[in-house]
Parts: structure tokens; C-alpha cells; sequence
């Protein structure tokens, strides 16, 4: 019966294909992982593997996909995540993510971190489309379970174009405020981090009105409680945060990441403008005044892990892919001395891996993209870079 | 035999005269037909003359005129006036006369008079008035003449093929090879007898033409059949498919040159390879970011199965995105020619691999917007 109805999934899968096909195949899907769950689940191809702790991933796992549980993933990732692999978490009911060699690098390198050095800076760069992106979320999900703190910024772009609202700062009369963006990252930040929320406490007290103030040895989720309440507030809330968590992270009480997507954001152009129509520029926003501090390498017990992204970038070319072109020249000063860590397309094994598991997932349901020529098409179209293999396998 | 009248008007050149057609009231007097016209002067009957008719004196003297510009040319070349070829006074003309137009047929040039004057009908009756040919009479002498050849050279045939049947002797039974030529067309028929011929004279003809070439012993009329005959064109030349090269390390590769509209493109194609294609230094998935150009690309490897196959690298300049996709593609699918059997290159042939794509831009014509949209149409 249970095949009957997986049959049915899949004619149902074949008949909407092309048109809004991530609701109708969730329900589908859903249908079945509800029946799923009394039966025994066949033992999956050999680009899966069972093994969800990122930890123990080593190069023997390289290649496969692992699959991390949904109450994680909301946990862990409420941003951050590229919008298409979300719609794939919807799709598939489960996320699933490859170990690559840049990710297993990182690992290597963050095991071994001294946490009396200055924070050691890694910078994943690559061209478009190649998984930047999911190395960091993967490198973030690694580390939460280690039990770091993580302070993840999903897309620093996101913080430099299009803002409706620019308030004057009432820290500082030359900076900008954007309320917006900072109560939604402060709401995602509360998500991740809750338990150390309650465990670290601020070390002066801090003004945020008339009426308002928060004590010394509160603990910061009053903070960010603050932040989120007071929305006019939320930037300073912000740097307030970061400002705590770079002084405390070297007592030794945890380790912190901060990672960054997108980072080439910081030091570029901003398309924001003031009332009287001049351009800002980033130093005059207070989100990216108070986060350039914290990727500064001044401050020790942890790491910063950042992404070159030329895809939400302002003013680059599409052909931009090294740290000079996309930081700048005062980007590249200011993060340098930093490890590189370049991420290719997908090697020829990581493409079997991928197709793989995109045949398991019946995703492919053309009949052609089941043959070795379907395959062969497809590494040629797509060349083996990981966003166009998406995209081309979408519409099969 | 009445008096003649004839008017000689002489035109600005001094080379033209007409007998004027007198409408003699009397049955002496004699018609006498118009031989040719100046457009100067009897500009009211042009369209009702019909072609223009040249005497034999008016051709001999163009043909002094133009041995005499020859020589003249040949001076003005520095050549030697007496080995100086029709090819020479093309190319000299060409030099002092350099035209742009298009048409060939509109540039200067200077050509022998037969070939310039039409060759005509002279006169078919002499001065008496009496028609030379015997069947002038008929309208179609010429057509008629002829079929009364043929059918002598027929009754000829047959007379001959008796003659051998009665000495027992074998008739010969070469055949002629029909396949590699074809009758004259019916145009060319009238050009060759100067008269005009209906489609049945002509059907007619070439029925008896066949009839004779189809008995046995056709051959001692050969020479005569083959006055109507003509060899036809050469068999499509065979593309010569050229060889496989090898480079340094022993790998074998193959060029070959593409085009489509205004892209210009080649491309070299390794055999042992992974699939890779380079064009001008860049990898295809920045060269070309849109899918549509890069499935152009994948079409001649996927037609024969070899996608991670060969190796590429390729050049390519002009026109625009489409348009280079399209070329890279034609430069491989002939590359590839050396790698594969002649039965697949048939196949790719008629799949429409090998074939460059005529299409270009049409070119925008007065009056109206573009190629083909013409100006709104205002009712008033």
C-alpha cells in the first residue's frame, strides 16, 4: 500500500511539474513521511551519510550528503540559509547538505585554534555559485553543536541597500540608524544563542532613554529583549551586543564565532541615501561601524569566518571573484592579514554525489536525465557549478 | 517591281538609316519592312517596333570599332597590342572604369560585338522578294528544317540497321551515357534556331530526338545528337574530410572554421578529454552565462554521444551572443568530421550540423521602417 501511494506521489510529481511544485510535492511528501515513520527506511545510496554531527565528518565522508534534523535547522538556522536550499528543505522535508573539502578545511583549521591568539580570520571566496554560502552554514551548524557562540550575520548586503528607514543615531550624531534590520537580526539572534543569553552579563550599565536602562550584571538577553522592544533603539542594542561579547570572549567562558556573509559588503558603496539626497557611505551606518570592529583581529577566543559574495554586491562586476577586486583596497587592508579558502565547483565526484542524490529525491523526472547521456548533458551544461546544476535540475 | 522610296534620315551620329514604310495606295506598291529605328527619332511607335535589328554592315563596323579601341586600350596599358587577351581588356576596363555597383551586367564593359549584339534573323528573302528557305511559308522553318533532319538522320539509322540485320552481323549496343548529360531546354533550342517555339513543338522535338538515340545503332549520328545535347554539372564535389593531426603529446585533434551571420569562429578539438571547452581563454559557463548559447554548444558532441569526450578550445569574433554560439557550434561539428564515420557524418549532415545557416540581416528598404515594417498607416 505504502508503494501504491509512493507511486501516486510520483504521478502526481510528474503531472505538476513545472508549475508551483514545492507545495504540491510537500504534500505529497509529507503524506509519505507520515507513513514513513512505522516502516523501516530502506539504507540510502552511497552519497548519503548517517553520520549528522559535523565533528566527526572527515575526508572518508567527503562528498556525501548528511542530513541535519528540522528542529536543528530552525534552531540553528533561522537565516542564513540561501533562499533556494530553504525551498529545498520544504520540498524534500529534510535538509541535506554535502561535505566538501573547503568546509573540512576549516574544521581542521578552527579544531586547532588557539584561544589565547587573536582571532585568526578565514575568508571563503569563489566564483558565483560554487557553495560559499553553505560551506559557512555548515562551518556555523559544526560549531553550534561544539557549543559555540555564534553570531551570524546571514548577508551583510542586506544591511547596506534598500532601507526605508534611516533614523540619526542618538549615540552618535553622524551615524545612521536602521531599526528594521537590527530588531530581525536581533530576533534571529535571540533564536540561536538563548542559553547564552542568560549565562553572560553585561559589564556597565547602559543608557538607552530617559526612562530607560539596563544595569551592570544584567544578563544580555535584557539587551536584546531591550532592543527588540524599543525598535528605535535596536542598532544600538546591536553594537551594545557585539561590544559585550568581543570584551567577555576572552575571558574563556566560550568560544565565539562570528560569521559573516557577504563581508565585502562593509567596505564597499551603498546605494542609501540622506534627506538631502548625498550618498552614505558604510562608516556612517552603525550596524556596519559596530561589526567592522568586531571582524578586526583585537579580541581573542574565537574565529571569524567570512564569505566574499559578489551576487547581492553594489557596483562590482559579475566577473569579480578574488578578495582584491571585491574588498577593495581598505577592505583588504582591514581584514588582512586573513586565510583564504577558495571554494571550487563541484569536482567529478561531488557531481555523481549531487545528481545522485537528486535521482534519489526523484527530483530528476525527465527520463532522459536518468541515462549516462542525461548525466553527461547536465555536467556540460551546468559545469559542474553548483547553483546552474540547481537550476537546470529544477525545471527537469 | 515598283519603285522603291526611301527616306534616309540621318541622326546625330551619322551611322543610322531607315527605310520608311510607304503606304502606297496602288498594288505596286511594295512593303517594305523596317529594318531598325533610332530612338531619336521615332520616339512614338518604340514599344510597337519590337528589338531593335542590326544590318550585317552596321555589325562589321562595330567590329572595327572595337578591334580599333583594342589596340587603342592596349597603348594606353603599355601592352602589346597584338597578344592582348579578352581577360586583359576586362581587367583594363575594370582598372579605368572602377564601378561599384553590384550587377554585373551594369558595370562598363567592352565585349566583342557578337557577343553584345543578339545574333538576329537577317533578312529570309532577296530582292525579288522570294523567300530563301523553302518552308518559309510555315511560320517555323527553322523549327520545321530540323525536324525534317531528325527524322532523315532517323530513316537513316534504320536504313543502316536493316542493312546489318540482312548481313546477320550483330548490331552494336553501346550505350550512351544519359545519365551524365541532358537535352538542350527549350530556351536553348530557340537560341539556337532565332525563332520562337511552343512547348509542343519542343516536347515534340525531344521525343524524336530520344527515339533515335534509343535505337540500337544511334551511334554513327552521335556527332549529330550531340549538337542537343549537354554534359551536366559535375556530381556535388565530396568534401574532402581531413585527416586527424597529432600534436606533441600524441593526442589527436582537428580544426575546423564556423560562421553564422557575422561571427567568424574555429575551433580545435583534442580527442582524450573530459568534456572542457575553452573559448577565447574563458570557460564556456562565463563566456556564455545563458543556457540556450551553451545547449547550442553541447548539440554536435551529444548528436554523437562524445560529451565527455573531447577536449575544445576555440576562438571566435563578431557578431553577438547568439550569433558566436552559433558558429563555435558549426566550427566543432566540422572538427568533429575527422573523428567519426562517413555514415555519421551523413547523419549529421542531414541533421543540419554541417550546414552554415544562410540566414542574415535583411536589408532595410526605402520607404520603409525596417526590412519588412512598413511606416503606421495614417487614413488620412
Amino acid at each position: 500500500m505504502l508503494r501504491s501511494l509512493k507511486g501516486l506521489a510520483c504521478r502526481s510529481l510528474k503531472l505538476e511539474q513545472g508549475c508551483g511544485l514545492p507545495t504540491a510535492a510537500k504534500e505529497c511528501l509529507s503524506s509519505i513521511a507520515s507513513q514513513d515513520v512505522p516502516t523501516p527506511q530502506r539504507p540510502r545510496a552511497v552519497f548519503h551519510t548517517s553520520e549528522s554531527d559535523p565533528a566527526k565528518h572527515t575526508e572518508q565522508h567527503e562528498g556525501r550528503h548528511y542530513s541535519i534534523p528540522l528542529e536543528e535547522v530552525k534552531a540553528v538556522f533561522p537565516h542564513g540559509l540561501p533562499y533556494r536550499f530553504q525551498q529545498q528543505i520544504q520540498t524534500f522535508n529534510e535538509a541535506c547538505v554535502m561535505v566538501r573539502r573547503p568546509a573540512l578545511e576549516l574544521f581542521a583549521y578552527l579544531r586547532g585554534t588557539n584561544l589565547a591568539h587573536p582571532a585568526v580570520r578565514y575568508v571563503i571566496y569563489g566564483e558565483r555559485g560554487t557553495g560559499k554560502t553553505m560551506t559557512l552554514c555548515h562551518v556555523v551548524h559544526f560549531c553550534s553543536r561544539q557549543g559555540w557562540l555564534v553570531l551570524h550575520i546571514p548577508d551583510a548586503h542586506l544591511w547596506v541597500k534598500n532601507c526605508r528607514e534611516l533614523l540619526q543615531s542618538s549615540y552618535k550624531k553622524e551615524r545612521l540608524d536602521q531599526p528594521l534590520q537590527a530588531s530581525a537580526w536581533l530576533k534571529n539572534f535571540k533564536t540561536t544563542n538563548e542559553r547564552f543569553l542568560r549565562e553572560i552579563k553585561t559589564q556597565r550599565k547602559y543608557v538607552w532613554g530617559k526612562r530607560e536602562s539596563t544595569e551592570e550584571g544584567r544578563p544580555l538577553g535584557e539587551v536584546v529583549e531591550q532592543g527588540l522592544a524599543r525598535v528605535r533603539t535596536a542598532s544600538d542594542a546591536v553594537g551594545v551586543v557585539l561590544r559585550e561579547l568581543k570584551q567577555q570572549s576572552p575571558l574563556g567562558t566560550f568560544r565565539l564565532l562570528v560569521a559573516v556573509d557577504g563581508v565585502n559588503a562593509l567596505w564597499g558603496r551603498t546605494t542609501l541615501r540622506k534627506e538631502d539626497k548625498s550618498p552614505v557611505s558604510p562608516e556612517e551606518l552603525t550596524l556596519v561601524h559596530n561589526l567592522r570592529k568586531m571582524v578586526m583581529n583585537d579580541w581573542s577566543g574565537g574565529a571569524v569566518v567570512t564569505t566574499l559574495s559578489q551576487t547581492g554586491s553594489l557596483f562590482k562586476p559579475s566577473s569579480a571573484y578574488l578578495p582584491q577586486e571585491l574588498l577593495g583596497k581598505e577592505g583588504f587592508d582591514a581584514l588582512d592579514p586573513f586565510v583564504p579558502i577558495l571554494v571550487p565547483n563541484y569536482s567529478p565526484r561531488e557531481f555523481e554525489s549531487c545528481y545522485g542524490y537528486y535521482l534519489e529525491r526523484k527530483w530528476l523526472q525527465h527520463e532522459q536525465a536518468r541515462t549516462e547521456d542525461g548525466k553527461a548533458e547536465l555536467q556540460f551544461l551546468s559545469g559542474s557549478n553548483p547553483r546552474q546544476l540547481d537550476r537546470l535540475a529544477g525545471p527537469l | 517591281m515598283g519603285g522603291r522610296s526611301c527616306a534616309v534620315m540621318a541622326a546625330a551620329a551619322g551611322r543610322v538609316f531607315r527605310l520608311c514604310r510607304r503606304w502606297g495606295a496602288g498594288p505596286r506598291a511594295q512593303m517594305l519592312r523596317l529594318i531598325y529605328t533610332t530612338t531619336a527619332v521615332q520616339r512614338k511607335n518604340v514599344g510597337a517596333s519590337g528589338p531593335e535589328k542590326y544590318t550585317e554592315a552596321f555589325i562589321k563596323k562595330q567590329i572595327e570599332e572595337f578591334n580599333l579601341g583594342k589596340r587603342h586600350l592596349a597603348n594606353m596599358m603599355g601592352e602589346d597590342p597584338e597578344t592582348f587577351t579578352q581577360e586583359d581588356i576586362d581587367r583594363a576596363i575594370a582598372y579605368l572604369f572602377p564601378s561599384g555597383l553590384f550587377d554585373e551586367q551594369a558595370r562598363p564593359m567592352m565585349k566583342h560585338p557578337r557577343e553584345i549584339f543578339p545574333e538576329q534573323r537577317k533578312i529570309q528573302w532577296g530582292e525579288d522578294g522570294r523567300p530563301f528557305h523553302f518552308l518559309f511559308y510555315t511560320g517555323k522553318q527553322s523549327y520545321y528544317s530540323l525536324m525534317h533532319e531528325t527524322y532523315e538522320k532517323l530513316l537513316n539509322v534504320e536504313k543502316y540497321q536493316d542493312q546489318l540485320i540482312a548481313q546477320d552481323l550483330p548490331l552494336q549496343k553501346e550505350k550512351r551515357n544519359l545519365a551524365g548529360s541532358r537535352w538542350l531546354t527549350k530556351i536553348e533550342l530557340e537560341e539556337m534556331l532565332l525563332e520562337k517555339l511552343s512547348d509542343d513543338d519542343y516536347s515534340r522535338f525531344i521525343q524524336l530526338l530520344q527515339k533515335l538515340t534509343d535505337l540500337p545503332c544511334s551511334d554513327i549520328e552521335e556527332k549529330y545528337i550531340q549538337k542537343f545535347s549537354k554534359e551536366l554539372p559535375v556530381q556535388m564535389q565530396k568534401v574532402v574530410i581531413e585527416p586527424l593531426q597529432y600534436d606533441e603529446q600524441g593526442v589527436a585533434f582537428s580544426t575546423g572554421e564556423g560562421r553564422r551571420k557575422t561571427a567568424r569562429a574555429t575551433a580545435v578539438v583534442y580527442d582524450n578529454g573530459t568534456g572542457k571547452m575553452t573559448v577565447n581563454g574563458k570557460d564556456i559557463l562565463h563566456y556564455f552565462p545563458v543556457l540556450q548559447d551553451r545547449e547550442q554548444l553541447l548539440f554536435p558532441f551529444q548528436f554523437l554521444g562524445r560529451i565527455g569526450k573531447h577536449d575544445a578550445v576555440c576562438t571566435v569574433s563578431g557578431g553577438g551572443r547568439s550569433a558566436q554560439a552559433g558558429a563555435i557550434r558549426l566550427a566543432c561539428a566540422k572538427a568533429l568530421r575527422s573523428f567519426v564515420t562517413e555514415k555519421e557524418v551523413e547523419f549529421m549532415r542531414q541533421a543540419g550540423l554541417l550546414t552554415v545557416d544562410p540566414r542574415v540581416k535583411e536589408r532595410k528598404k526605402p520607404g520603409q521602417e525596417g526590412a519588412r515594417r512598413k511606416f503606421t498607416w495614417k487614413k488620412r
